[in-house]
């Protein structure tokens, strides 16, 4: 058992060096661990590895209650097996060890990055009851609609280009197994350096071999990404959207505008590459997508919002705005509840792996994950109790999914007081952000989406470059740059310049390529906005045909 | 007017690319891309927004 024990521990160790990213420096801890020393001491051949004894079949067939007898040497896939027929073959080698110690390491990753996007997924759930709760029950039924198919028109146009367009250019993922079909980014020379714009491979998932295990791992994880970004636009123009021109408009932002901001942030494209390209820090670094989900979210719900208008009775001629409450406050809460939830696969999950390449980190992750939404949903409680005399239920709950928002850039990258301050800033921000929006913008944002995941995921991308700590190590590299992520109040000022460009490219290109996609979505088919008959009357039976309460009496 | 507010927008985002380009120290890039930054904001919020709200159906 100790042979087996010491083979395993040999095996593990040349698997976990030989699989460090290529663009990774050693790291200090995985180029000389206390561990990997040893073994080199003790000459271990293939000649040790025979007659490791395995459980005897007698006792196996008595049941395994305490599970010691479960997983041994005779479950390691051997390439060359003993048999009766084969009495000469290799039977068990280190070299079958190695291959099994590589592929459980990329098991565990796999497990966890699609159990992550499967907790991701579940999220949409959350949103649908948040944003359904936040509606008035004549529109519950469009609503919950929305939410409902914006996953598969999400999924339809990311399955055809966005996909490709995102990951087609990202190169080897080393916690996923290298992904070596995606390698062909389009690139153009600025500034003499290249500017990668987006990627070629992976249309359909057939294309140029990407009909490939870790690449469909890595579709399904960004894909539930990609649509919780167009879920939050469904929010901002709830009970006035034409069920039409939502479908086209989700179809548009799954497949083109998401995937390119996207793919220059995490898919080898130029913001990823300001560090290597400009000496700016690790460049953009945005660890679950303060920027590439929620702020693109965000402000896709701000052109949205501007382009329909306010619901009818919103505000009043003198420009002063009409609260409009939602129909059920305990779906609210309870789907802030599922999202918070959901973030557990959000941030942590961003790791791609649990295992390997400093991925331990998970838990850090997590705890940062749950400690902002804790500070961001106290923060906005108390300004709204001091405010306004009472403790808002809905903002509350808006806090809570800010401080969430906010965490997911810098989740992976700094420690448990900092998420405690971003989250806490963020909850207030929320507050002051949907003041702001009603009342001096004159925008009508029903659920509060531009003010939660626009402002919040701008904040978010800000406090990386604020509060990165350099400590965290994946693989010892970030976007191509040797060590740690560290940002303004940790000594690197160029973080925060690259997170800084980020927010930029948000504001100005992002926000003016969906604004203007919708314009023209809006032209061709005949506006955006539902008639103004139906609006009054509820959207539920004139563009859905049923309404979610038949039996309720709804004014 | 919201033509306007677009390239004003735009202008914003370039004004922060061309940081990485005219500007080396970290220092001015900064400045650049607060300046290009604040230039989208007003694009957004002080032109487009501006627009939508001066034709707005509550005011009629």
């Amino acid at each position: 058992m100790r042979k087996t024990l010491l083979a395993f521990t040999l095996a593990l160790t040349l698997t976990s060096l030989r699989a460090q990213t290529p663009a990774a420096a050693a790291p200090p801890a995985a180029a000389a661990p206390p561990a990997a020393a040893a073994p080199a001491a003790v000459p271990l051949t293939d000649a040790d590895l025979k007659g490791i004894p395995t459980p005897k079949a007698e006792d196996r067939a008595k049941g395994d209650p305490d599970g010691g007898l479960t997983g041994n040497v005779s479950d390691v896939t051997v390439a060359d097996p003993i048999t009766d027929k084969t009495p000469k073959a290799k039977g068990l080698t280190l070299g079958d060890l190695a291959n099994q110690a590589g592929q459980n390491k990329i098991a565990i990753n796999f497990m966890w990055t699609l159990i992550a996007g499967f907790m991701v997924m579940f999220m949409q759930a959350g949103f649908a009851i948040v944003e359904a709760g936040l509606c008035r029950a004549k529109n519950a039924n469009h609503t919950m609609m929305m939410n409902f198919m914006v996953y598969g028109t999400g999924l339809l146009a990311y399955w055809i280009c966005g996909f490709a367009l995102q990951m087609g250019g990202v190169g080897a993922i080393a916690n996923l197994g290298g992904t070596p079909p995606l390698v062909n980014e389009f690139t153009v020379t600025l500034f003499g350096k290249p500017f990668g714009m987006w990627g070629q491979t992976g249309f359909f998932l057939m294309h140029k071999g990407t009909y490939d295990v870790s690449v469909m791992v890595i579709f399904l994880f960004q894909m539930v990404f990609m649509d919780t970004a167009l879920t939050i636009v469904t929010g901002s123009a709830a009970e006035r959207w034409k069920f039409t021109s939502f479908l086209a408009s989700s179809f548009v932002l799954g497949a083109f505008t998401y995937p390119i901001f996207a793919n220059w942030a995490w898919g080898g494209g130029w913001l990823a590459n300001l560090g290597t390209n400009f000496a700016l820090g690790h460049g953009y670094a945005d660890f679950a997508g303060s920027g590439v989900v929620h702020a693109v979210g965000g402000l896709s719900a701000l052109a949205l919002a501007l382009i329909v208008g306010p619901r009818i009775g919103k505000f009043n001629r003198d420009g002063k705005p009409n609260a409009i409450p939602g129909h059920d406050i305990t779906y609210v809460l309870l789907g802030c509840f599922i999202l918070a939830f959901g973030w557990f696969g959000f941030n942590p999950g961003s790791t791609l792996g649990a295992s390997g390449n400093g991925n331990l980190r998970i838990g850090s992750v997590a705890v940062n994950t749950m400690l902002a939404g804790m500070a961001g949903s106290f923060s906005a409680m108390f300004y709204m109790w001091m405010r306004y005399g009472k403790p808002d239920a809905s903002m509350t709950g808006n806090g809570l999914l800010a401080g969430l928002v906010a965490i997911t850039a810098p989740s992976g990258f700094v420690n448990p007081v900092a998420s405690v301050i971003i989250g806490f800033i963020a909850g207030v921000l929320v507050c002051l952000s949907v003041e702001f929006v009603e009342r001096t913008m004159k925008i009508d944002d029903p659920v509060g989406a531009i003010s939660v995941h626009g402002v919040n995921g701008l904040w978010g991308v800000i406090a990386v470059g604020l509060f990165a700590d350099g400590k965290s190590n994946y693989g010892g590299s970030w976007n191509g740059v040797a060590g740690s992520v560290t940002g303004l109040f940790y000594g690197d000022a160029s973080q925060l310049v690259a997170q800084l460009i980020g927010v930029s490219t948000l504001l100005g290109f992002v926000f003016l390529m969906t604004f203007l996609l919708n314009l023209a979505i809006g032209a061709v088919m005949g506006g955006q906005r539902s008639p103004a008959k139906d609006e009054l009357e509820g959207l539920d039976i004139p563009e859905i045909g049923s309404l979610a309460y038949p039996e309720f009496q709804l004014k | 007017m919201i033509l306007v507010g677009i390239l004003v927008t735009f202008l914003g985002f370039v004004i922060s690319l061309l940081s990485l380009g005219m500007a080396s120290g970290v220092n001015s890039r900064m400045f650049m891309v607060l300046a290009g930054i604040v230039v989208s904001l007003v694009g957004i919020v002080g032109v487009i927004n501006k627009a939508y709200v001066n034709n707005a159906i509550w005011k009629k």
